[in-house]
């Protein structure tokens, strides 16, 4: 589904992403874990289609398309979904006004009419009482004065409304209480099936208890310095990261 | 200096002598004082952002015409709408509705025949644009809505210019609101190509308990001049709420001078303007506040593209025994584009000391990050771009109270972000 073969990356002329490689197949969940500053949150957004991130070698294929030739949109349209480290805030856009255009952008490029506003707000009530969404939060600007949290769950009532093939969740885990990230982590879980493709990004191997993944990598300095199945993500938080890499 | 500029507004102004009965001495007083003072320049503090080239070249003819223009279909269900061609009011094309029965409706020309000192309300003008258009005012309309009277749907006084080339309207309207009357004026101003001039003066007095609506819809043709005022007056718990959607003409600018007279009065002077290649909208507000416990607030949005330019002046005076006062001010502007220019100039004059005031001036370019946001969600830049604008002008639009008015005005918004795309 996913391929990154050799990617470097270069942010405000700095390199970092250098040569990373990495296969995702159907089916399957990974978890990149790393330190703060090691480049997962650049890997995520290059995947995403930053404009300001630079690849300046090797290439990700997604679903046999070369990613760098679609734009961010189109990559949605595709099956690819970021859930972001940081949402961002929209003064002046509500959230259903968001989702609801989101959703029919995509449906729009795959050659599909239009949700209708009735149909549309069943699915969108459905995902968010799945994820524990205050209803009237829908009615509220995008993030605007929404906690941590709360930011996180916006996240993934968005992921469970397009329905990805790949769904790449960058720290959903970070700012959310015990209750919160068991919610979040069944979303993550009703989105695992044979036919899509999860990547976790984090540093805590918490969320991983509750997500169990099928591949842990360790990302240092902008690599890939060691893969295994899920018992690497204890022996990272016994061990720490310099004595496993 | 201007020779043949002044002979041609001495003769049109001369010409007019006994056309608009009881207008004669307030009409060559105003005369008089524009020739002593000529146009303003960039010297000149309120017009320093102001290009007045386009009319300090020459003269501009009075407009006139015989021309059957399309009107435009109404933004809302409406009480009644007024239609204005080349600056003459046109009844064939105009609809009375119902208003007339329940307020006095007449056209400028015979309202002062009663008696000579009801021309003594006409506001002479200050500069030369305001005072031309007391020299050469030719027709407007009149509307006194008395007492305790509620005009729900909206008024639309709308001014069309066809094939006006070098010929300029000069369009003056008087509002009246008795105690408690409500009134909601739509003026739109709309016109083909030709480089015509637009000057346009409204004055209202509101009394007691009076709520006016002034909402203007400026969407004149690409070669335009417009200029327009509006002077205000509002009485005890009186309100006076205005908002200007500026889109057309080449050189645009709306000023708004509004003076608070009386206790728990208020005014919401509102404006969004979107200033496309080469065009320069301004607005320059004057919110006056005379009396003690009078309240103002204005909001601004503006988005300027490659080579347009918005300006704002915003100025509030507080009187010395104008105590517990709140004015607010508000203005934002986006550019879309390296070349695009927006200037903003709070002024606060207050002279009392028990009072809140804020402004706030900023100049911004569309965030990133949150395009980036959309996108990432499957939205296409131009959607994407647009939702933001339409957000950033709403809060704007917001306090005009007409749905259907409201909706067309944020639709015009997308429009421009759409047509905006297309080049
Ligand atoms: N927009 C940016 N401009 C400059 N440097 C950046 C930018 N984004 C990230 N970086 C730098 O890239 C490195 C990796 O950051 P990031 O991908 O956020 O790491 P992680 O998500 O693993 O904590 C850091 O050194 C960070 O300072
Ligand atoms: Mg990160």
């Amino acid at each position: 589904m996913l391929k990154i073969n050799n990617l470097h990356v270069e942010v405000a002329g700095k390199e970092i992403i250098k040569g990373l490689s990495l296969e995702i197949k159907a089916g399957e969940t990974h978890a990149i874990m790393g330190l703060n500053g090691a480049g997962k949150s650049t890997l995520a957004n290059t995947i995403a289609g930053r404009d300001d991130y630079e690849v300046t070698a090797g290439s990700i294929e997604f679903e046999g398309k070369y990613l760098m030739e679609l734009e961010p949109h189109e990559r949605v349209a595709a099956g690819l979904f970021l859930g972001f480290q940081y949402p961002v805030e929209i003064p002046g856009v509500s959230n259903l006004n968001f989702m609801r255009t989101a959703l029919n952008s995509v449906r729009k490029q795959h050659g599909e009419e239009d949700m209708s506003a009735a149909e549309f707000m069943k699915l969108i009530r459905e995902k968010a009482k799945m994820l524990g969404m205050d209803p009237d939060m829908l009615k509220r600007f995008v993030n605007v004065g929404f906690s941590g949290g709360e930011k996180k769950r916006n996240e993934m009532v968005q992921m469970a409304v397009l329905n990805p093939k790949l769904a790449v969740l960058d720290e959903t885990d970070s700012g959310l209480d015990i209750d919160a990230l068991k919610t979040v982590a069944d979303g993550i879980n009703v989105q695992r099936r044979d036919d899509t493709a999860v990547l976790l990004i984090t540093h805590y191997q918490r969320l991983l208890s509750y997500v169990q993944p099928d591949f842990v990598h360790v990302m240092i300095d902008g690599k890939i310095v060691k893969s295994g199945g899920k018992e690497l993500a204890l022996e990272l938080e016994e061990k720490g990261y310099a004595d496993v890499a | 200096m201007y020779d043949e500029l002044t002979k041609s507004y001495q003769a049109q102004s001369d010409s007019l002598l006994g056309i608009v009965p009881g207008t004669d001495g307030i009409r060559t007083q105003a005369l008089a004082d524009f020739l002593s003072k000529g146009f303003p320049t960039k010297k000149t503090e309120d017009w320093r952002y102001s290009d007045l080239k386009a009319l300090t070249a020459s003269a501009f003819e009075m407009a006139g015409s015989d021309a059957d223009p399309e009107v435009p279909a109404a933004l809302s269900e409406t009480a009644a709408r007024f239609v204005f061609v080349n600056g003459r009011y046109r009844e064939s094309l105009s609809d009375m509705g119902e208003l007339w029965q329940a307020a006095s409706v007449r056209p400028l020309v015979n309202h002062f025949t009663a008696s000579e000192d009801r021309a003594g309300e006409l506001v002479r003008g200050q500069d030369a644009i305001g005072l031309l258009n007391t020299a050469l005012l030719r027709d407007g309309m009149v509307i006194s809505v008395p007492t305790g009277v509620e005009i729900d749907d909206p008024v639309e006084i709308i001014h069309i210019m066809t094939g006006a080339d070098a010929q300029a309207a000069h369009t003056r309207h008087l509002i009246e609101l008795g105690e408690a009357a409500k009134l909601h004026i739509v003026e739109r101003f709309i016109g083909d190509g030709s480089s015509y001039w637009t000057n346009s003066v409204l004055q209202a007095r509101i009394t007691e308990g009076g709520k006016l609506a002034h909402t203007r819809l400026q969407e004149e043709g690409a070669n335009a001049v417009h200029t327009a005022k509006a002077h205000i007056t509002v009485g005890a718990e009186g309100s006076y709420q205005a908002c200007n959607l500026s889109l057309g003409g080449k050189i645009a600018r709306f000023e708004a001078h509004v003076r608070l007279l009386s206790e728990e009065c208020v005014a919401y002077v509102d404006g969004v303007a979107l200033a496309s290649t080469g065009q320069s909208h301004d607005t320059l507000t004057h919110v006056s506040h005379t009396q003690p416990h009078t309240n103002s607030d204005q909001i601004f949005r503006t988005v300027a593209d490659a080579r347009g330019k918005t300006s704002f002046q915003g100025k509030v005076t507080v009187d010395k025994d104008a105590q517990k006062v709140e004015a607010d001010q508000s203005f934002k502007a986006l550019v879309m584009d390296r070349t695009a220019e927006a200037n903003a100039k709070p002024e606060l004059e207050i002279f009392a000391d028990d009072v809140k005031c804020s402004h706030g001036a900023t100049v911004g370019e569309l965030d990133a990050k949150a395009i980036f946001y959309l996108t990432s969600r499957g939205i296409d830049p131009v959607t994407a771009r647009q939702m933001l604008v339409s957000a950033f002008t709403a809060e704007a639009l917001e306090r005009v109270e007409n749905d259907s008015v409201r909706a067309e005005m944020t639709e015009r918004v997308d429009a421009w972000m759409a047509k905006r795309a297309d080049v």
